[in-house]
């Protein structure tokens, strides 16, 4: 595949906001997040709207939904799905498992969280163009929904750093 | 235990064949047998109509200077389990299989021998649990393991390379990561290949590690799956509960009972949904999935999360239900009950569904009594099987409710068990409203004392889910769960013998497989592109 | 016939779908999302730490200071810390819109200036869980400034000088 050494993804961003195609990739999730995007397809969140559609193969993806806290057995898996995906490659990290590797992140067959994978994907040669994570045991589907808006740029972030000394008393 | 006689025919036929009672507690009677002899003891518990629910492995090194291998059996018509315990030898571990005669013992053998290092003789042996590039001769249930060891990675040629087929294989890939390699001749299935267990994330050593005490496992067994969360935590919990004999207010019993059915009504909608899509009826899967999303709703009212309720302590729940929220469950369930009778009238109108349900994916009787199937599909198969009543639990004895009961064993009657348990849910959920009992909802005050031992089942929207505790100090010494897909899995492979391709997805789909729950470990959709896959739940 | 079925459903339901976020979210206001931790009430006890089953609440000593910090990236929501928290400093909120492009953004901390013991110098607790302590059973100064390895030292040697005053 050809690699493009510098991807421009606000032109890509432009493109496709109004037809978001996403692909979502399991790395060992309990369900509940998986579950929880399947649901925001469904009549009550119907995220159609946004013109987000699964589709089955990481080659046809703009975005990748990625849950779960990259078991060993699936590690090399993931690795090739990524790699499958054409630039600029955009990831939602979903859920607890997908950003820090959630209840069982240091155990002996997870990996513990997406920044490790980065690392990984590096050394395999796989550049990740841009990640936005949603927290989240499982996300909401509202939570997915404003993950994805925030991906797009039609949200501002809420969340920011917090660093606060206690009171004096 | 409905009655003693049941117990002594059991231990006298047991004494026969050289297995002698350790222990009667409760409802469980555990047995002390030579790995010579197990094999035996466990053809004479098939033949009394014993299901095996499950086996474990456990490192008692530190208690008796054994490994010991315990087969849990329980006998359904007697409410009783009967737990063979096999003690092997450390510098000499191995033991006799009991596969030849209880085929069931297939999959929890192969998981003994991957992650405690315990051979078994008389069968064939392959890693089922482990991923393929753990290095052979580490095993993690071992207490010298400790459990965030990251062992190095030891690489091995990919399985793909070498599958041997007649017709090329087809790989129905899932929503979850696992793969099934379906071999065909023409458009007919001959054999199926599965190779899962990507979803390993090492829970039951994580609960044995410092990181986790007791009151901190029931987060932990929720996440084991997102669909059935809440059945591993009441099961986690009422089997510590079982070993520490506390007793828990009849409230708590109420409350977990009826969100264990809220959770059922949720799950089987899902299901019939995921089932409506597969046969290509997506108007069917968005009704389903509309439909349910007030039992969401309701479900994160009554608890806090729409999933992972996160509700379960030791000795009782944490939040109760006041009158508003009894309201908004009866109102939900009569909406419910409404809109669920048109949407199943419309979805087997049409021609389609019926025709393509019926008659494919047939599991006979006997297969499903030698493979131990649990949950509908065993229901769907005429085994009149439900935990529920052959061993009730929490509130469970005060409620009447039917056990649908299919002997066609195809498609169309496994969809058709799942609706009529909706149906019997909300009737559970009904009666138990009504008769719910006042008082406090946690008994804050116990102690859980070490080197007990305890089973507990209850039936999981996908059939009986077991959990076995040995109790230690602080936290458990050993924590083995038995995931009711974890039992059904292995009867795909009769279900999808000579069954067209085309019916293989709803085949698959049928048993209502959760991977997360049998693999406490991974589910993966990815393919290299070399090879032609049908994808199980497209779009989904 | 069957199509019309369904079809039938369909009109007579109408749109349930909620347009968020031009619309209000379907939570329930029983709803448990991220944890807010007061740093004003805060005393750095460490209960919550203890609890939480994940480990995105940690509590770690450097030099003169000890942080506590909440990872929401790690967190599942039980809202156990805010149950065992003594100093009533954790409320559970409705929040679930945490996205963010950096994992910083998702770190929240609390800095706590610990006191040190007036004997050996080493950090026994924060100044903030002192104060409280202080303030609801008042004790001497020599006490409560001491860690408690050179408190059982004084004892000892206090009960050896007794004792041995006692022997002669």
């Amino acid at each position: 595949m050809l690699e493009v050494s510098s991807v421009n993804i606000a032109k890509a961003l432009r493109a496709i906001k109004k037809s978001v195609w996403v692909y979502h990739l399991n790395s060992g999730s309990c369900n509940a997040c998986d579950i929880e995007v399947l649901d925001a397809l469904t009549p009550y969140f119907d995220v159609e709207r946004f013109g987000i559609k699964l589709v089955g193969s990481p080659r046809h993806a703009d975005v990748i939904l990625f849950t779960g806290p990259v078991t060993r057995e699936s590690l090399p898996k993931v690795v090739k799905t990524i790699k499958a995906m054409p630039r600029p490659r955009l990831i939602l990290v979903l859920g607890s498992c997908g950003i820090g590797g959630g209840i069982w992140w240091d155990t002996y067959s997870t990996l513990g969280g997406f920044k490790k994978l980065e690392e990984i994907l590096r050394e395999n040669g796989v550049e990740v163009d841009r990640v936005v994570y949603v927290p989240g045991c499982p996300v909401r589907p509202e939570a997915i929904i404003y993950g994805m808006l925030l991906l797009l740029g039609l949200v501002e972030q809420k969340s920011k750093r917090v660093e606060v000394v206690a009171s004096e008393g | 235990m409905k009655s003693d006689s049941s117990l002594s025919t059991i231990v006298k036929a047991l004494e026969e064949v050289g297995a002698f009672v350790e222990e009667v507690r409760d409802s469980e009677v555990y047995f002390r047998v030579t790995r010579e002899n197990v094999r035996a003891a466990a053809r004479a518990l098939y033949s009394l109509g014993a299901y095996l629910k499950t086996c474990a492995g456990v490192d008692e090194r530190e208690l008796s200077g054994l490994f010991a291998v315990y087969y849990i059996f329980g006998l359904d018509d007697h409410g009783v389990d009967a737990v063979l315990r096999v003690l092997v030898p450390q510098d000499d571990p191995w033991t006799v299989s009991v596969v030849p005669d209880v085929p069931a013992a297939d999959w929890c053998e192969l998981e003994v021998r991957d992650l405690l290092g315990i051979d078994f003789r008389g069968r064939l042996t392959k890693r089922l649990v482990l991923p393929e590039d753990w290095p052979e001769g580490v095993y993690p249930l071992r207490k010298e393991f400790k459990y965030d060891e990251k062992p190095p990675r030891v690489l091995r040629e990919e399985l793909s390379e070498e599958v041997g087929i007649p017709v090329g294989p087809y790989h129905p890939a899932l929503h979850e990561p696992e793969y099934f390699e379906l071999y065909v001749e023409g458009e007919r299935v001959v054999d199926v290949a599965y190779r899962g267990f990507h979803v390993h994330r090492g829970i039951e050593k994580l609960a044995e590690s410092q990181r986790f005490t007791y009151k901190q496992v029931p987060f932990l067994a929720e996440r084991i799956c997102g669909i059935c969360g809440f059945v591993h935590s009441s099961c986690y919990v009422m089997a510590v509960e079982k070993a520490a004999g506390i007793v828990v207010p009849e409230r708590a019993e109420f409350i977990r009972s009826i969100v264990l059915e809220v959770e059922r009504l949720h799950s089987h909608l899902l299901w019939l949904g995921v089932a409506a899509h597969l046969l290509g009826y997506d108007a069917g899967f968005m009704h389903a999935w509309r439909i349910r999303e007030q039992v969401m709703v309701l479900a994160e009212y009554l608890t806090g999360s729409r999933k992972t309720y996160g509700i379960n302590l030791i000795g009782g729940v944490r939040k109760d239900i006041n009158t508003e929220k009894i309201d908004k469950v009866l109102k939900t369930i009569t909406d419910l009950r409404k809109e669920f009778t048109e949407l199943v009238k419309a979805m087997l109108a049409v021609p389609q569904i019926k025709s393509r349900a019926s008659g494919t994916g047939v599991l006979t009787k006997a297969e499903a009594r030698a493979l131990s199937v649990v949950g509908p599909v065993a229901r769907a198969s005429g085994l009149y099987r439900d935990v529920r009543k052959d061993y009730p639990y929490l509130a469970y004895k005060r409620v009447s409710f039917k056990v649908p009961l299919y002997t066609e064993g195809d498609n169309l009657a496994r969809l058709l068990v799942r609706v009529d348990e909706v149906f019997e849910s909300i009737e559970i959920i009904k009666q138990l409203i009504d008769m719910l009992p006042g008082g406090s909802v946690v008994v804050e005050e116990y102690d859980i004392p070490s080197g007990r031992r305890a089973v507990a089942a209850i039936e999981a929207p996908r059939g009986e889910d077991v959990h076995f505790i040995i109790t230690g100090v602080g936290r458990p010494y050993r924590w083995r769960v038995r995931a009711p897909t974890y039992q059904n899995i292995p009867a795909l492979r009769a279900m999808l013998r000579g069954t067209p391709l085309a019916d293989a997805p709803l085949t698959i789909a049928s048993i209502d497989p959760c991977f997360s729950c049998t693999d406490r470990v991974t589910v993966l959709d990815v393919r290299s592109g070399r090879k032609s896959f049908i994808r199980l739940k497209q779009g989904v | 016939m069957s199509v019309a079925k369904i079809l039938e459903i369909a009109l007579r339901t109408g749109r349930v779908t909620r347009r968020y976020p031009y619309e209000p979210p379907l939570l329930t206001p029983e709803f448990r999302g991220a944890v807010k931790i007061d740093p004003s009430k805060c005393w750095g006890c460490g209960a919550c730490v203890k609890v939480c089953p994940p480990n995105a609440l940690t509590l770690k000593p450097a030099g003169k200071e000890a942080t506590l910090e909440y990872f929401v990236g790690r967190c599942v929501f039980c809202g156990m810390c805010a149950e065992v928290c003594p100093a009533k400093a954790i409320e559970v909120t409705k929040e679930f819109e945490l996205s963010a492009t950096s994992l910083e953004d998702l770190k929240s901390r609390v800095i706590h200036r610990l006191a040190r013991c007036s004997i050996c110098g080493a950090p026994i607790w924060t100044e903030a869980e002192l104060r409280t302590v202080v303030k609801s059973s008042p004790i001497a100064e020599e006490y409560y400034l001491v860690c408690p390895k050179c408190r059982k030292e004084r004892f000892a040697k206090a009960a050896m000088l007794r004792l041995g005053a006692g022997s002669e």
